[in-house]
């Protein structure tokens, strides 16, 4: 059982800053997953953990002890490597039992855990085999098991997945998913760009880009009530349609006109924001439904259709900038060259000022 | 009618490419011939006598009789062979160890200007050992290691650990870092690393580099002949030209011993073959 505290966390190669500050507390037993696109630190921040980097400046902490100056394998911490980094030369057995070696345990004990890990990964068929002669997610689960003998308080992921095929990819996923409900007192990181999998595994998320945290936050939280601009287009696929737009008083509420002309009240949101001001207008594909007779917020003609089966995606030339792109039922006639007009719920739309914060919050309707 | 026109150039093309395969076999066989049959040639007229090998050089030898194997191994070669297995064995392993912890230090820790470390080391390559005879020997007899097995061990291993050193290097640089950092997140030091993770996956180079010395050490005949004095240091090589030098008219003897002298080589090259070409290519084919 162990609490993670980052506090002001920078990391700096030579003059270049990559990590800008960052604060984080997680707490015992939570599964934590950083995302964010490439070279937006997170690997980085993961290896400051890991104590494979060193920390430039800040602080870390480890159940209340200072970490930052404690060797990779005394802070209590196994890791899961976007290689797997197995040894070659050793059989699953001496890969897992590599640690517990190292650490001076009895024979005894050593096969002990290790046979009690493969049990649990079904690795026991293995255990006389070398690395090259496991499939992908055979080594995936050794890796894993190289990190449980260990009996760590907090576990560390680095893209575990990005080497397996896309339907291995979603059993192993299960799998981690599993090894966390049967962990409950273990404290996971989990670093992927994989949004899918971050919705999927985490109970909460850290988006990061350029180094900084945008948001933190579950990963509805994140969704429904995206804190910026980024956050709300790195979240949910395809990403968030945003449109530059105006807002001005209308009564107890505002309306907001977007860049292509539709206008519409927004009675249940405060206007906290630049009211009259120029903002951006968010809306997801999946929110977009085809408007009944001539109303609609969005109307133009479609300029491209993708057929995904049980839904399709319906890019739509409103006139202005980027298409929007709606995420319509796959059984819905819609023609290519057709003109179309989508509406959303006042309550399924998000607003950001200029500079792209957020400046109203979706409601539930 | 188009079949016949069709096959007739595929016909010729096969042609060419027996002609071609046979032209490069026949090369290759005589290749082999030019390096294997001076070596079968020298090991046949161990077993003849003078007026054999000078009556008919060429032929099978009469008689398959050791005596001038036994004789060469009596009259010194015993004494030769274990003095150059003594100093190659001893020069192999510390070369070897030493090249691949600086190969070790050179490609996984952090140090200041690097690049400059790397340029010292492995500019040793450069340095002609004719040059440097003078002041080693100097150096050596004012150090007590003249004429001892020592002085042929150090300048052995001196003048083998830059090339050593820049074959295990290429080889460990693309070994991934992951495995290192696997190793220290399970605990592991630096020196645990090394001995029990990088060194057992550099075993090709390793094994390639080992060949490399054994064929200089044994073979080399410049710092034998110049630092050791005495009968009982002599390694092969200079141990060899005294034979020569009393067996002169016997050259029975002489191909004997020279036979025996050439064997280790060519029966540790051919067993370790295969590691050796892996070696070379993963280390510097890349």
């Amino acid at each position: 059982m162990a609490d993670l505290t980052l506090r002001d966390v920078r990391k700096s190669y030579g003059g270049m800053e990559i990590l800008h500050g960052i604060d984080l507390d997680i707490a015992s037993g939570e599964f934590v997953v950083f995302v964010g696109p490439s070279g937006c630190g997170k690997s980085t921040l993961l290896r400051c953990i890991a104590g494979l980097e060193d920390i430039t400046s800040g602080e870390m902490h480890i159940a209340s002890e200072r970490m930052n100056e404690v060797s990779p394998s005394r802070r209590g911490i196994a890791m899961v490597f976007q290689s797997y980094a197995l040894y070659p030369h050793m059989s699953v057995y001496d890969n897992m039992a590599f640690s517990l070696k190292i650490a001076g345990e009895k024979k005894v004990e050593i096969d002990r855990r290790v046979r009690q890990a493969a049990e649990r990964l079904q690795l026991t068929a293995y255990l006389d085999r070398v690395p090259k002669a496991l499939s992908g997610g055979q080594r995936q689960r050794v890796a894993i098991g190289r990190a449980i003998v260990r009996n760590p308080k907090v576990f560390l992921f680095d893209e575990p997945l990005s080497n397996l095929d896309a339907a291995l990819r979603v059993a192993t996923r299960i799998e981690i998913a599993k090894l966390k409900e049967s962990m409950p007192g273990t404290t996971m990181i989990y670093v992927t760009h994989d949004q899918v999998e971050a919705m999927t595994l985490a109970d909460r998320i850290v988006v990061l880009k350029d180094g900084k945290v945008e948001q933190i936050g579950t990963p509805i939280e994140l969704y429904r009530r995206p804190a910026n601009l980024f956050v709300a287009q790195f979240i949910g696929s395809p990403a968030m349609n945003i449109l530059p737009a105006t807002c001005e008083a209308n009564g107890e509420g505002m309306l907001v006109r977007h860049a292509a002309g539709g206008a519409v009240h927004m009675a249940m949101t405060p206007p906290t924001g630049p009211a009259g001001g120029e903002i951006c207008l968010g809306v997801r594909p999946e929110d977009l439904f085809v408007a009944a007779g001539t109303d609609g917020l969005f109307e133009g003609r479609v300029d491209l259709v993708e057929q995904l089966g049980e839904v399709q995606l319906v890019y739509l030339d409103i006139g202005r900038g980027a298409p929007l792109i709606a995420k319509l039922p796959g059984n819905q006639e819609v023609a290519r060259g057709s003109h179309l007009r989508l509406d959303v719920r006042p309550g399924h739309l998000h607003l950001f000022s200029k500079e792209g914060h957020s400046i109203a919050r979706r409601e539930t309707s | 009618m188009s079949a016949p026109s069709a096959s007739h150039p595929a016909g010729q093309v096969n042609v060419w490419a027996v002609v071609a395969r046979t032209f490069l076999l026949a090369l290759l066989v005589c290749l082999g011939i030019v390096v294997l049959y001076p070596l079968i040639w020298m090991a046949l007229n161990g077993f003849k006598d003078n007026s054999q090998i000078f009556g008919d050089p060429f032929a099978l030898p009469a008689g398959w009789s050791w005596a001038n194997y036994v004789q060469a191994w009596n009259q010194g070669v015993r004494n030769y062979v274990t003095v150059s297995l003594i100093v190659t064995v001893a020069s192999g392993i510390c070369t070897v160890l030493i090249s691949a912890w600086t190969a070790f230090g050179l490609t996984r820790s952090r140090m200041p200007m690097k690049p400059i470390v790397v340029g010292f080391v492995l500019g040793g390559l450069m340095l002609s050992p004719t040059v440097a005879l003078i002041p080693l020997v100097k150096m050596l007899q004012s150090m007590g290691l003249y004429n001892t097995y020592w002085a042929l061990i150090i300048l052995y291993t001196a003048f083998r650990v830059p090339f050593t050193t820049f074959l295990i290097r290429a080889y460990m640089l693309d070994l991934p870092r992951d495995l290192d950092e696997a190793a220290t997140m399970d605990g592991a030091s630096e020196g645990q690393v090394f001995w029990r993770i990088i060194l057992p996956l550099c075993r090709p180079i390793i094994i390639s580099c080992v060949i490399l010395h054994v064929l200089f050490a044994w073979n080399e005949y410049l710092f034998a002949m110049i630092f050791t004095s005495g009968a009982d240091l002599q390694t092969l090589p200079v141990g060899l030209t005294s034979i020569m030098a009393r067996h002169g008219t016997n050259y029975a003897v002489v191909f004997a011993a020279m036979t025996i002298s050439a064997l280790p080589i060519v029966v540790i090259f051919f067993a370790a073959q295969r590691y050796f070409i892996r070696g070379l290519a993963e280390g510097i084919g890349k």
